[in-house]
């Protein structure tokens, strides 16, 4: 059984460029975001009915929540006209909290938004300030309990965190105030300073330190210590949900390398062998909807022990981890056989536990997922199989 | 040519008295090259020969001297490495001379390895002339030089040539001297042949050249010879003189020095101071002066990248064919993977052996710690040699344990005698003793095992006498020691490339170097990394490198994953040069950083 794909629509639009982030986005002109919506069904039409519908629909951003209410609808309506979503297709859409107010939120509940996914990023008036965002703590706080007022299955809360000289007190308070909102859902990432930012130039610069690692891995344990302490069981690495219900189907689906399509600028595509992604200014994509192309900038198909390596990394992401037989059955590679000493010693030192024929990593094993990852062999030594 | 205008020489001199300056001088005052065509150290044909200003191999030179009696001279210059693990090869030249030219530094004056190789001159019955060098140096003294010539070698001091080699100052005078004083060559051209083999060059195209010194008979192209020891016989194609280029003759008679080709594959196939004699016309004894070379340094090279091992198998079977005294036998560690346990004449030869490997043959390599040859008597009454840490027996059936022990003679100004008493009592130094010489120089004797000897011994005595003490050793004998094999774990993993044989009052000290250096030099990973040196199952030194403990991305959704894995792709491909010991990756740097350090 194929699991069911998803659909992201990404929406480049912001009114502020925030000094942290890194995603295909632009100040939005008036011009440009009205022909937004026509160049995206246009791209719609050129990509034609999927083999089988999708059971997500993702607005991400950039701000979705700065579409047009009808622009919102008007997609989704088209995408259900042309039998794109499958009876119980959740929508999801990201919205900044200065965008949220009684009439928007009618908006999303009538393009069908079921999870509604605040940027707040801190409730911490310093925080904010820092990050350079377009809302004050009462707005955010206004957002987040209007929105649970609203009927949305699923309200999400984004936090970020580790901000320079940032203490575990503070960010425990931080915490507890969005807790006591009552949210279903938070997302928390821990801030990354990514080169071709703001941030970038300032720690470029000396004018911006980041956390050591220490302070990081102290701030990534309160975080999940104190959500987890809260009844939100950390299902990944940066997600907490109250109730499995309330886990992003979406997001998960990149994490189980599941099927997805990927619309707007920028967006990446995966049909579980090869990955493509669509030219990434707005420009370009627009001049290649205009020649009635897909605006598919590139593509790779992913060998198998690519695969496999990204099966890794984004499997010791979910607590759930991966199943070896799974992996053997699949890849033909017996990790267990190739990794013994590795996997002895991670389990020895409970950063992944053994269920079954799973591995699943402990929080521990989650703070340090990418160096796990990479420390697997995943084929035997070349010289090894040469000589022995 | 008559023998009688003939001269058979060399020179004897401490690293660094300029014996190679004052070689380049008499080749050109004798017009051996055109200026042109000159060179530095012009007899010093490897490039590590001309940059660390030592001479590894012999070579040898024929010039022509008019000398003011009328008569032109044929000056054989042999060329003499000057460092005591080349001893071997000084001694097959010293052979095949009839004087040598002691050369003493103005300033320096009389060192260890000046003593050490007149010694045997004289054991080879040499006449000998000393040569006073560098006199223009401000610092020079001659007659200080002079009454060292005098107390410490015993020879007369007024026979002394001063000479500038830099300068050509005295050269005119010293070659007079070499015509006046040293004897021409004696023999019989009419004997059955004896030419005595005192070094060998590898030609690709002509294969072995081997150097001759004809002692009696003649010897010419065409002629069928013998060699006396491997009793292999040949055919000479070409003989010759050495003047810089090889020069054909019609023949070599007794006395002459010179170059013979007999189609002969590799070096391997001669044996250095074997004699060669007339295939029909035999001579019955051969010449004294056969003696194998036998390594007493031993280590394994491993190729840095294991696809290497093939080019490493190649290059020192190419290295061999003209350094036959390396001796090497596959090798093969868990850790490193596949490479070659070696034997050396000493560290040098270690040295200049790994720096032509990777200069040469263009190999990135690595060498586990050196280590001496160990006699081990078992309880069954069998003695087995052993050099190898990874062949060391159960020591529960070991009876007895014997190290190489060495007599070290080290000369220095008085002031640093009981700085260097200390580092040989350090150094489990027996039986040191001391006597002065002249000008308030000292020079200390004592044995002490070669084990001591192979780490960092030589930079520490060069530190602690300021650069002037020198150091010469002969091999004494083997002696009952207490030695223990030292086993390095990462993780409870044993990492047997960096396993030792170490006295047991070293133990201790040499285990928690190794720690130092691995904690210094292994990368934190995702476990906490516990590295200890142990005997048997006693630890005896650990040291801990903490795990990192957060490194996950915050992010990953789809426009991330094709980027977050090429950045994963990139740190494995790093780590193909890392080696798995357990869980644990090690970096090659740090099997360098703690096989190349030193103790202190």
């Amino acid at each position: 059984m194929s699991p069911e794909a998803g659909l992201y629509v990404h929406v480049p639009f912001c009114s502020t460029l925030c000094p942290y982030c890194d995603f295909a986005v632009n100040l939005a002109t008036e011009a440009r975001r009205s022909r937004y919506v026509e160049l995206l069904l246009t791209e719609i039409a050129l990509r034609g009915r999927p083999d089988a519908p999708f059971d997500t629909l993702y607005f991400g951003g950039g701000t979705p929540s700065l579409l047009p209410a009808s622009g919102l609808r008007r997609i989704v309506e088209t995408l259900s006209d042309l039998e794109w979503l499958s009876a119980g297709c959740r929508v999801f859409l990201e919205a900044n909290p200065e965008d949220v107010n009684e009439a928007s939120l009618a908006g999303f509940r009538q393009a069908r938004v079921s999870t509604l996914s605040l940027g707040v990023q801190s409730l911490d008036p310093e925080s904010l300030r820092f990050l350079g965002r377009g809302h004050t703590r009462d707005e955010a706080v206004r957002a987040i309990a209007l929105s649970c007022r609203s009927g949305f299955e699923t309200v999400s809360v984004d936090l970020i965190y580790g901000l320079p000289g940032q203490t575990e007190e503070r960010l425990r308070q931080d915490l507890e105030d969005a807790v006591a909102l009552g949210p279903d859902h938070f997302s928390c990432y821990q801030l990354t300073v990514h080169e071709r930012t703001l941030f970038g130039r300032r720690k470029r610069e000396g004018r911006l330190e980041e956390a050591s690692e220490a302070a990081q891995s102290g701030l990534f344990r309160v975080t999940h210590l104190v959500l987890e302490s809260a009844g939100y069981e950390a299902y990944e690495v940066s997600n907490f949900a109250r109730a499995p219900e309330h886990r992003s189907r979406h997001n998960q689906k990149y994490w189980t390398h599941a099927p997805y399509l990927g619309l707007g600028p920028g967006a990446h595509s995966f049909d579980g062998r090869t990955r493509a992604w669509n030219e990434r200014s707005f420009f370009d994509w627009e001049r290649r909807l205009r020649r009635e192309e897909i605006p598919v900038a590139g593509s790779e198909s992913l060998r198998g022990e690519e695969l496999l390596l990204e099966t890794l990394m984004l499997r010791l992401r979910t607590r759930e981890g991966f199943d070896l037989d799974d992996i053997l059955e699949r890849f033909g590679v017996d990790l267990l056989d190739l990794n013994r000493a590795l996997i002895d010693k991670s389990l020895e030192d409970a950063l992944l536990v053994r269920d079954g024929s799973w591995l699943r990593p402990t929080l521990d094993g989650l703070a340090v997922a990418d160096g796990l990852a990479g420390a697997f062999r995943l084929s035997p030594d070349p010289w090894k199989a040469a000589h022995l | 040519m008559s023998s009688d205008l003939v001269r058979n020489f060399c020179i004897i001199a401490h690293i660094d008295h300029g014996k190679s300056t004052l070689a380049d001088r008499l080749i050109q005052r004798c017009g051996g090259v055109a200026d042109r065509e000159f060179r530095d150290q012009i007899l010093d044909s490897m490039d590590i020969e001309r940059e660390r200003g030592i001479t590894i191999k012999s070579n040898s030179v024929t010039l022509l001297y008019r000398a003011k009696d009328g008569n032109e001279y044929q000056l054989n210059l042999i060329d003499t490495p000057g460092h005591v693990d080349f001893s071997h090869e000084v001694r097959r030249s010293l052979m095949s001379c009839d004087g040598a030219l002691i050369l003493v530094d103005a300033s320096q004056g009389v060192e260890a390895q000046t003593l050490a190789n007149l010694y045997v001159a004289m054991e080879y019955n040499l006449t000998l002339l000393p040569v006073i060098n560098k006199i223009d140096l401000p610092a020079a003294d001659v007659d200080r030089i002079r009454e060292e010539i005098d107390s410490d070698l015993g020879l007369d001091p007024f026979e002394a040539i001063p000479v500038s080699a830099k300068l050509g100052t005295g050269i005119d005078e010293l070659l007079e001297a070499i015509v006046k004083k040293l004897p021409p060559p004696t023999g019989d051209p009419d004997a059955p042949l004896k030419a005595l083999i005192f070094d060998a060059q590898y030609d690709s195209y002509r294969g072995v050249v081997a150097l001759v010194r004809v002692r009696d008979g003649r010897i010419a192209a065409g002629q069928k010879i013998r060699l006396m020891h491997t009793d292999k016989e040949y055919e000479v194609e070409e003989v010759g003189l050495l003047q810089l280029k090889r020069v054909k003759t019609k023949e070599l008679v007794a006395g002459a020095v010179g170059y013979v080709i007999a189609n002969i594959k590799a070096i391997r196939d001669i044996a250095m101071g074997d004699t060669i004699t007339d295939a029909d016309r035999g001579a019955s004894e051969p010449l004294p002066g056969y003696k194998e070379a036998k390594p007493v340094v031993f280590s394994s090279i491993y190729p840095i990248a294991t696809d290497e091992y093939e080019d490493l198998a190649k290059a020192l079977e190419k290295l061999s064919l003209n350094d036959p005294a390396i001796i090497y036998q596959k090798d093969s560690s868990s850790a490193l993977g596949f490479g070659f346990r070696c034997g050396f004449l000493g560290l040098l030869h270690l040295d200049v052996v790994q720096e032509r490997l990777e200069r040469e043959y263009g190999l990135a390599l690595l060498l586990s710690a050196p280590s001496v040859r160990y006699r081990i008597t078992l309880e069954s009454g069998e003695v087995v040699q052993v050099d190898n840490p990874s062949l060391y027996p159960d020591p529960s059936r070991i009876a007895k344990t014997e190290e190489p022990f060495i007599k070290a003679s080290i000369m220095m100004p008085e002031r640093y005698l009981g700085s260097i008493m200390e580092l040989c009592r350090e150094r489990r130094g027996e039986k040191s003793s001391f006597h002065y010489l002249a000008q308030g120089r000292v020079e200390l004797t004592a044995e002490l095992p070669l084990a001591e000897v192979l780490f960092d011994f030589y930079d520490r005595l060069k530190t602690l006498t300021q650069g002037y003490g020198s150091f010469d050793y002969e091999l004494l004998d083997y002696r009952e020691t207490k030695i223990v094999k030292v086993d390095i774990l990462v993780n409870d993993e044993k990492v047997d490339a960096l396993s030792q044989l170490v006295h047991e009052d070293k133990a201790r000290v040499r285990a928690m170097h190794y720690c130092e250096k691995l904690a210094e030099t292994i990368p934190r990973q995702q476990f906490r990394i516990a590295i200890q040196g142990a005997i048997g199952a006693k630890i005896i030194a650990r040291t801990t490198i903490n795990a990192f403990r957060k490194d996950v991305t915050a992010k990953c959704y789809g426009g991330d994953i094709t980027r977050k894995r090429k950045l994963l792709e990139k740190q494995k491909e790093g780590k193909k040069r890392m080696k798995m010991v357990g869980a644990v990756e090690i970096p090659q740097a740090a099997f360098i950083a703690v096989l190349k350090s030193d103790e202190s």
